[in-house]
């Protein structure tokens, strides 16, 4: 995936030029020393916490070796995370990017007024995530929220949308993807700008069809743009965190407990910094894991032009 | 794969910021706050986790003290929710950045106690000979451990039952007379379920059930609720929490009881809306909750089963901790500043702006709380039912290091009961979860 | 186009637009309601009072919590975008060693559980001596793996041959990277801009961490200290604060929606 595949022939050498080495660490110098501050410095320590049970405070203790480890692995309650996090991801990626490509394609037309409908699209992007999360707590609300007032209103049944286990994710889910809806919106769009008229246009005249020429000329042009959109959406939804501790507090019953949640509940409500380092370490191999395989899959996949 | 120098190269560099942070921050820890401020005042930093229209309580209370006299200046900084605010604490105390005055929930006492960053306030009672008589013993007694008062009261609150008046009518119930048992509970309930009304609910917040097992003098963990010495095991699963998973249990069965989440504000709006007639609610929204219904509303008693003694309630909320390792000048001045919060006219001004109790039962007698009383009587209910409640182990609360975990686990086994789940194996597996967490608390000692 | 697609789509974007902008005008609808009339479920307000505005104004101080958020997203805004610039131009021009290794390393740092470092990072600030600094609410945030990937991958878009003639040309790698490529870079750049500007602008643990003054506090924390824990939250107010916060971006975002949109489209090379 990583592999860079060296580009560059051979340097000129007609002069004296700083060594190669040492321009490139130049360039790489601010980015490495804040990573080492802030990232791998916290991240060797928290390595290093996941072996000890600490006090209150975070210091370290006992020394308990992979105990923590092999405590959560046995775990219901992580395994329990474990599963909530792959299904948040597969409910707010997958609908997320789908939702976003459908209002960009629908908003690409040359229609009179389209501007005004672009901006409302879009305009969920400057939404924070505290503000989006109380407004959602509302309308779910299932004594006063509309979301029961449309159920009632169709026929349907009223529904606890939040606070039964079986659609609590989905709930959350839905707000998720909402928020992050104009973001992709507008990213896809310019994307879909980005594309060749003259193309479709050959493809009139050659007489295709349109969901042909989506899917042999949008996609595959798309693809670049679309596999960032997948990206951000991938780091978001591991990420989330402001909506499940508005809404669902990670229950009921554990059901929205995601594991950065739980990270966050063991770290400083329970002050079991130990236990909470060892689920970031695993969140950490995990995450690594995936995004290895969509990179290899995206290696294939995508279309640089 | 070249040679991998640059790897050598971070990871130097890497160990190098670490031993200079490292560094920095031992030369940092000696380092006391500076007492004095630049006009000569004493500066006490308080940190709460007071939101909404509580900081403004706080922020009015703070200015007057700060007007009265002119040594102190206190200075009230509001630090997130209260798991925030102790995370944040946490990792300043004994710094330059603490705060002089922490306030921490009921139920990190024994969190702050085992610490080692806070002074007991009984040692600024002792040295000024302070007459604690007046104090509601019912409150203090929460955070008095081994004879020591630990810290100081401030917000606290106790649940209540409050219920729809006008459904009470129309159901044929008595409106002045809430039910008192749980027998009573349940037939009120079903005669009060009707259409889109239930009859009852409870919040699912570990808080009420604490509160319905210590009503029936029931107790929470082994060594006297954590009080002889650190507790080992929990007991919630006994006989009394047996009983309130029952009760919740064949309420939610018979569709006379409603689950509304664990949610304040959704379980009020649940009330106000109409959806449920009776619920428990902490003695802090009660007057709100009168205001704002477009019913009468009553305040009564919590109930117990039939063949058990009201025992009483366990008081909750927060309570102001001074931190030691800073000047005593500071704490001093800290110390003023309680006192100043817990005289009957701060107290009364307190009880009447918030619904929060007063620590000093003398707030009772000012004139502001006799007329917000005769304007709100469901008030002077929830004051009642703290002075009738027995002083016992069970009613003076828990004391266990790892209580939001605890609470976490009690709330788990109330959501598997609307799932149908047997209420004794959901307590049981609670129990045991606590247990387990017990144990890696003491292991630490 | 036909008259019956025309209809077709013009009916599919008012639904969906709808759908879409429905939650917003529901705070808008809440923030002019007073206390009870929220917890009944009305939906539409019985009166149009500001009355929630002039609370939430005078409960947090609003305008200067705006100003810091702006000050600190578009300083990490920029930080990241300068730092990311830099690293990207690194690993796509710049053939020293090690680098695919370095890179690696790179982007591992994206998988990295922010919640895992927020406290140790907390420490760090404070050694520093930069609580209650607009550098410590901003500068660990200034470098970005994966702005260093999305413009790595938008460099590798820009031909070879353009680089070599500038180095035959005896233009400096900088030049270069100023005169060429940032400017064929100008979407992905704007795209980047956005993204870190709204994550800045989304924070609420960082701040509250490292800030203890009010004057230096941002808006999700004055939105947080709206709302109570214990008693009722006064619902109205806390929608009115909640307008008040989104109300700049969204303005920003309608304002800006052209030349946005140009952003995004021109600048891009074929």
């Amino acid at each position: 995936m990583i592999a860079v595949k060296d580009r560059l022939r051979a340097e000129p050498k007609s002069r004296w030029r700083f060594p190669v080495t040492l321009e490139g660490m130049l360039y790489l110098l601010p980015s490495i020393v804040l990573f080492a501050v802030f990232l791998f410095y916290p991240m060797f320590k928290t390595i290093y916490l996941s072996l000890f049970l600490t006090d209150a405070q975070g210091n370290a203790q006992i020394f308990v070796g992979l105990e923590h480890y092999s405590q959560l692995l046995s775990s219901p309650s992580f395994r329990a995370s474990l599963k909530a996090t792959v299904l948040f991801v597969l409910y707010t990626v997958p609908a997320g990017v789908i939702l976003a490509l459908g209002l960009a394609l629908l908003a690409n037309q040359k229609l009179k007024g389209i501007g005004f409908f672009r901006t409302l699209f879009s305009s969920t992007m400057g939404m924070s995530v505290a503000a989006s999360s109380v407004i959602w707590l509302f309308i779910y609300n299932p004594a006063i929220g509309i979301a029961n007032t449309i159920m009632t209103t169709l026929g349907l049944q009223e529904m606890q949308w939040l606070l039964n286990p079986d659609t609590a994710l989905i709930s959350v889910a839905i707000p998720t993807i909402w928020m992050n809806t104009g973001f992709s919106f507008l990213i896809l769009l310019g994307g879909l700008h980005n594309i060749d008229a003259s193309l479709y246009e050959s493809g009139k005249i050659a007489g295709v069809s349109d969901f042909y020429s989506l899917r042999k000329i949008t996609l595959p042009l798309l693809s670049p743009t679309l596999l960032f959109i997948v990206t951000v959406s991938l780091i978001n939804s591991f990420q989330t965190f402001g909506q499940i501790d508005i809404l669902t507090k990670g229950g009921p019953m554990e059901s929205t407990n995601v594991i950065v949640y739980s990270i966050f509940k063991d770290a400083f409500v329970n002050f079991n910094i130990g236990s909470a380092s060892a689920q970031a370490v695993l969140l950490f191999a995990f995450i690594l894991i995936v995004t290895i395989l969509q990179f290899k899959w995206s290696e294939k996949k995508v279309h640089y032009q | 794969m070249k040679k991998p120098k640059i790897l050598l190269t971070l990871l130097t560099l890497t160990v190098l910021l670490l031993a200079a942070c490292n560094g920095e921050k031992e030369t940092a820890e000696p380092e006391k706050a500076q007492a004095a401020t630049k006009d000569g005042k004493t500066e006490v930093v308080f940190w709460h986790a007071m939101n909404g229209q509580l900081e403004e309580v706080v922020d009015d209370l703070v200015a007057d003290f700060n007007e009265q006299q002119d040594d102190i200046t206190v200075k009230a900084v509001f630090q997130g929710t209260y798991e925030e605010a102790i995370t944040k604490f946490n990792t300043v105390a004994g710094t330059k950045d603490a705060p002089t005055v922490m306030q921490v929930f009921e139920v990190g006492t024994k969190y702050m106690i085992d610490s080692g960053k806070i002074e007991p306030v009984q040692k600024f009672i002792d040295a000024d000979n302070y007459d604690t008589s007046k104090w509601e013993k019912n409150i203090t007694n929460y955070y008095n451990v081994d004879g020591v008062q630990y810290s100081m009261p401030f917000n606290s609150s106790t649940p209540v039952l409050i219920y729809n008046k006008d459904a009470f009518k129309k159901a044929g119930l008595d409106t002045e007379k809430p039910p008192a048992t749980y027998e009573e509970l349940k037939t009120a309930a079903k005669a009060l379920t009707t259409g889109d009304q239930y009859g009852f609910s409870v919040l699912n917040y570990g808080w009420f059930i604490e509160e319905l097992i210590a009503a029936q003098g029931g107790l929470f963990v082994n060594e006297d609720n954590g009080r002889a010495g650190n507790a080992t095991e929990a007991v919630f699963n006994g006989k009394e929490g047996q009983e309130v998973f029952q009760l919740i249990s064949d309420m939610y069965k018979d569709k006379t009881f409603y689950n509304s989440g664990q949610n304040w504000d959704d379980i009020r709006a649940a009330f106000q809306s109409g959806k449920i007639a009776m619920y428990l609610d902490s003695s802090a929204g009660v007057r709100d909750i009168v205001e704002q219904s477009p019913f009468d509303v009553g305040t009564g008693y919590l109930p117990v089963p039939e063949q058990s003694e009201w025992e009483g309630v366990v008081i909750g909320g927060a309570s102001l901790w001074m931190a030691n390792g800073i000047e005593d000048a500071q704490q001093q001045a800290a110390w003023e500043f309680m006192k100043y919060l817990t005289s009957p006219e701060v107290q009364a001004t307190w009880h009447v702006n918030t619904g929060y109790f007063a620590i000093n039962t003398d707030a009772y007698d000012q004139d502001i709380v006799k007329s917000e009383w005769e304007k709100y009587p469901q008030l002077k209910v929830t004051v009642d039912q703290l002075g009738d409640t027995k002083t016992s182990i069970a009613t003076q609360g828990a004391l266990i290091p790892v209580f939001p975990e605890a609470r976490q686990k009690v709330v788990g086994a109330m959501e598997s009961l609307y799932q149908g789940a047997d209420p004794k194996e959901a307590l049981d597996q609670a129990a045991k979860a606590t247990n387990d967490a017990l144990e890696m608390a003491n292991r630490k000692k | 186009m036909t008259r019956k697609k025309k209809f077709l789509l013009y009916a599919l974007l008012i639904v969906s637009s709808f759908v879409m902008f429905f939650p917003i005008l529901y705070a808008f609808s809440i923030s002019f309601m007073q206390g009870g009339e929220v917890l009944r479920g009305k939906i539409i307000p019985s009166g149009l009072s500001f009355t929630n505005y002039e609370a939430a104004m005078q409960k947090v101080p609003l305008l200067r919590y705006l100003f810091n958020s702006f000050v600190v997203s578009t300083l990490i805004m920029a930080g990241q975008v300068v730092f990311s610039c830099l690293a990207a131009f690194a690993f796509t021009f710049i053939p020293f060693k090690g680098r695919n290794l370095l890179f690696l390393i790179f982007i591992s740092t994206m998988m990295i559980p922010w919640e895992a470092t927020m406290v140790p990072n907390f420490q760090t600030i404070r050694a520093l001596g930069w609580t209650d600094t607009y550098a410590g609410l901003s500068v660990p945030f200034f470098a970005m793996a994966f702005g260093t990937f999305l413009l790595r991958q938008q460099f590798k878009t820009i031909p070879l041959e353009m680089y070599e003639a500038t180095q035959v040309a005896g233009v400096s790698r900088f030049q270069f990277l100023w005169k060429v490529v940032l400017p064929v870079s100008k979407t992905t750049l704007v795209t980047l801009a956005i993204y870190c500007f709204l994550n800045a602008w989304n924070m609420y643990l960082w701040p509250l961490l490292v800030t203890n003054d009010e004057r230096m506090r941002t808006v999700q924390i004055g939105l947080k200290q709206m709302q109570s824990q214990e008693v009722s939250t006064e619902w109205g107010v806390v929608m009115a604060g909640a307008v008040l916060v989104i109300l700049p971006t969204l303005i920003l975002l309608f304002a800006g929606q052209k030349r946005l949109q140009e952003g995004l489209t021109r600048g891009a090379i074929k």
